[in-house]
């Protein structure tokens, strides 16, 4: 009796199998990898229902430990053109630039993308999407433009500071930001701080370059990194900071109003995701507007003190870019072609989706046309930056802050720059020649591919 | 009743040897595919130009120029594999020797039947609970507790009085490989006591018996008995701390990043930093892993020859002098 049923069974998990796969033939079949379920949450949402055509498999892999480059890496240098392959795949910030500069990615004209349609995206944003030769290889839904946020109450009460046109005259440029930093000391008696660390400031400073790390295989160290390092030493010697490093308990103390401290540099994702979760003991991502605001007036929290200005450099911060599949992308048919651009066009250019984007999700989108139209609506205040638009602030930032200054070995560059030149020499446990010294050889022992002088 | 005669006879002629070898079959299947060909991998990827995931099939065999690289002072990779190294054996000799030492003393204890101690399972358990957490997560803990300015022992230090200043702990040498040492000696004592514990139960009791009759103190017993009749678990102990130690990846990696200025870089993490951030410096990782594994087979065997080999000759040889 059990093997009969077991036999009906295996039967019937056989036949349902081929009977989907057969129902399937018809469908356009692609695989789309990603590092979260952001894509897929919108693709399911807002693509899938008038697309039934499509039949999209999923793939999410963390980027913790490397988890998703290791993937990508490995499968892109054995068989890219399996069927396991992803024919679209999501690229981080981090690591981006090593997809667009290698020969994986495609040009996003072979599924036919016109320089017309490309023209609309934020230059910055498109630029890092692009390799050095300028190929359009990845596209974004959102723009991460940076901009400074500081407490409005602390400005006034140190400063004398009431519009925020007032303060981005204090933070205009780097230097009457150090000076800035150090009035505040003067009027609170050091009791409030600029910023939470010298660390704090990398992200918008080094926008200030002119050049990335690397130009032609050749390591660069801009003249701006050394005045970098002195500003970072200056705040640090000067106990301008609360000497705390990015995702401290520190930093986070300064959020919820537990220390004060009156500047911090964050881009979209950093208004949304962490300070205004941020702004209260308490207060946590899952509680919505009205209770992050009970919280914060319960335990003096900064809901709502919070302002926002440019800030000295026009920066951007992070970022999620889609790329295609270089070689999957070459063997596809004209439908499958139209399907892959279609989808990353919706996704990336198409100003109706983008606006209902901005509308639904507050993020702040990648097609500069879908954000003007967004601003012509009138203001968006925003009752967490006391009634600011912050959107109005941040299309300032990213229609300037330049996307040339990205190179494919930036994670790695970045972080061996602050841990041997950075952090030792505001410590003033190195003098400069030597810890830059260290630094050279550091990268050059790490990065074998490129020269360094 | 005749089924089970049939099936008597039919059982006789069957040899159970061959079950023995379908039950171990899927590990050494896992563990060609998993682990030996990797192993080979390696060795061959040691000898090549493997820089970037696109050479990682497609490169070319050059010689043992990754190696030398590695044995030359002038090279770049030089100061940093052997200062990683440096730092390794340092923060294993920190970790080993009281873990060690302390596993040996509390093992003696518990098994001693002259003390007879109370509620040893409690004991026990905790001593080895540290154990069962995962190592990365007892970096990022420790990681919280020790970071500056302000921080669980930072505040501590200051609300009693201790010290005025927070200290900035993970910019000290001392501190950080200290930390890094301890978190490895409290993790790994309880596992070195349990296997210390069944290895002096493994002892005949007669022996201790026999001792106690003679009028041995608890400290001859010990020296004399105890610790002879274990050497096999010592060696065995000391040789899975080699290998664990000069392996040490998880807790340098999560808690200080190598920082301050490479201090606590181990050699792991150097293979780590080379293969898999940078250009992917495959070549030079898989040298340096061949290298590492060179090493850690020198060490054990050098432990056994002390350890096995060599003792007992000259212990006679001194009875015979005395």
């Amino acid at each position: 009796m059990k093997k009969v049923l077991s036999l009906v069974l295996a039967l019937a998990l056989v036949l349902g199998c081929m009977s989907f796969a057969s129902a399937d033939d018809a469908k356009i079949k692609l695989v789309v990898w990603s590092f979260t379920n952001e894509l897929q949450g919108m693709i399911e949402k807002y693509y899938l229902p008038d697309h039934p055509e499509l039949d999209i498999q999923f793939e999410i892999y963390p980027t913790d430990g490397n988890a998703y480059t290791t993937k990508v890496d490995n499968l892109l240098a054995t068989t890219p053109d399996s069927d396991e392959a992803p024919d679209i795949f999501t690229l981080e910030a981090a690591f981006v630039k090593h997809y667009v500069e290698s020969d994986w990615t495609g040009d996003l004209k072979t599924v036919g993308f016109t320089d017309e349609e490309l023209s609309t995206a934020f230059p910055v944003m498109a630029q890092i999407g692009q390799n050095a030769a300028g190929v359009q290889k990845g596209l974004s839904w959102q723009s991460t433009p940076g901009a400074l946020m500081y407490r409005a109450s602390l400005a006034e009460k140190y400063l004398g500071v009431t519009t925020p046109e007032e303060f981005q005259e204090k933070v205009a440029d780097w230097d009457t930001f150090l000076e800035t930093a150090e009035e505040l000391k003067e009027a609170s008696e050091g009791a409030a701080k600029m910023v939470t660390g010298s660390g704090d400031i990398w992200n918008a400073y080094q926008y200030q370059r002119s050049e990335p790390w690397v130009v032609d295989g050749k390591l660069v160290i801009d003249d701006e990194l050394l005045d970098f390092e002195e500003l970072c030493k200056t705040l640090e010697q000067d106990d301008l900071t609360q000497k705390g490093g990015a995702w401290t308990e520190t930093w986070f103390a300064g959020m919820q109003g537990v220390n004060e401290t009156l500047v911090y540099l964050l881009p979209t994702w950093g208004l949304h995701y962490t300070l205004k979760p941020n702004c209260a003991p308490g207060a946590s991502g899952d509680l919505t507007e009205e209770e992050l605001q009970k919280v914060s007036e319960e335990n003096n929290g900064t809901y709502g003190d919070w302002r926002m200005v440019e800030g000295p450099t026009a920066y951007s911060w992070g970022g999620t870019w889609m790329g295609i599949n270089a070689a999957k992308a070459e063997k596809a048919d004209d439908a499958k072609k139209a399907a892959i651009h279609d989808l990353i066009y919706f996704f990336s250019l198409n100003e109706d989706w983008l606006l209902t984007y901005a509308h639904d999700s507050g993020d702040f989108v990648g097609s500069a046309t879908a954000v003007e139209k967004y601003l012509a609506e009138g203001e968006h205040p925003n009752p967490f930056l006391g009634g600011q638009d912050h959107y109005a602030i941040f299309a300032k930032g990213a229609a300037l802050a330049n996307g040339s200054l990205m190179s494919e070995y930036d994670d790695t560059i970045n972080s061996l720059f602050s841990d041997y030149v950075t952090t030792p020499y505001t410590k003033g446990e190195k003098d400069l020649d030597t810890a830059i010294d260290e630094f050279k050889a550091a990268v050059a022992a790490q990065i074998t591919t490129i020269t360094v002088e | 009743m005749q089924k089970a005669q049939a099936n008597k006879k039919k059982v006789k002629s069957i040899s159970y040897s061959r079950y023995g070898y379908y039950f171990i079959a899927p590990f050494f299947i896992t563990f060609l595919i998993f682990q030996l060909y990797p192993i080979f991998f390696t060795f061959r990827t040691s000898l090549t130009d493997a820089v970037g995931w696109e050479k990682v099939l497609n490169n070319s065999i050059i010689g043992f120029e990754n190696f030398r690289q590695l044995f030359d002072p002038s090279s770049l990779v030089y100061p940093k594999f052997w200062g990683a190294m440096g730092n390794t054996i340092i923060i294993w000799f920190f970790n080993f020797v009281p873990q060690l030492g302390l596993a040996l003393i509390l093992a003696s204890w518990f098994t001693d039947a002259h003390l007879h101690l109370k509620a040893q399972g409690f004991f026990k358990v905790t001593i080895f609970l540290p154990n069962i957490i995962t190592a990365a997560t007892i970096g990022m803990l420790f990681m919280s507790l020790f970071s500056f300015p302000v921080a669980p022992i930072n505040t501590f230090l200051q609300s009693s009085g201790i010290a005025n200043l927070p200290t900035e702990f993970f910019r000290s040498v001392a501190w950080s490989r200290g930390l890094i040492s301890f978190i490895q000696w409290w993790m790994w004592c309880g596992n070195t006591m349990i296997v210390m514990i069944a290895g002096i139960s493994g002892i005949n009791p007669s022996i201790f018996e026999a001792a106690l009759v003679d009028g041995c103190t608890s400290r001859q017993t010990f020296w004399k008995i105890t610790l002879p009749l274990i050497k096999p678990i010592l060696v065995y102990n000391l040789t899975t701390s080699l290998v664990g130690g000069l392996t040490m990846f998880d807790i340098p990696h999560m808690m200080t990043q190598g920082n301050p200025n490479e201090t606590t870089n181990t050699v792991a993490r150097f293979i780590y930093m080379q293969g898999f951030t940078g250009s992917r410096n495959f070549n030079m990782a898989s040298a340096a892993s061949v290298v590492l594994f060179g090493i850690i087979i020198i060490g054990s065997l050098v432990i056994r020859y002390l350890l096995n080999e060599h003792d007992p000759k000259p212990a006679k040889a001194g009875k015979g002098g005395k």
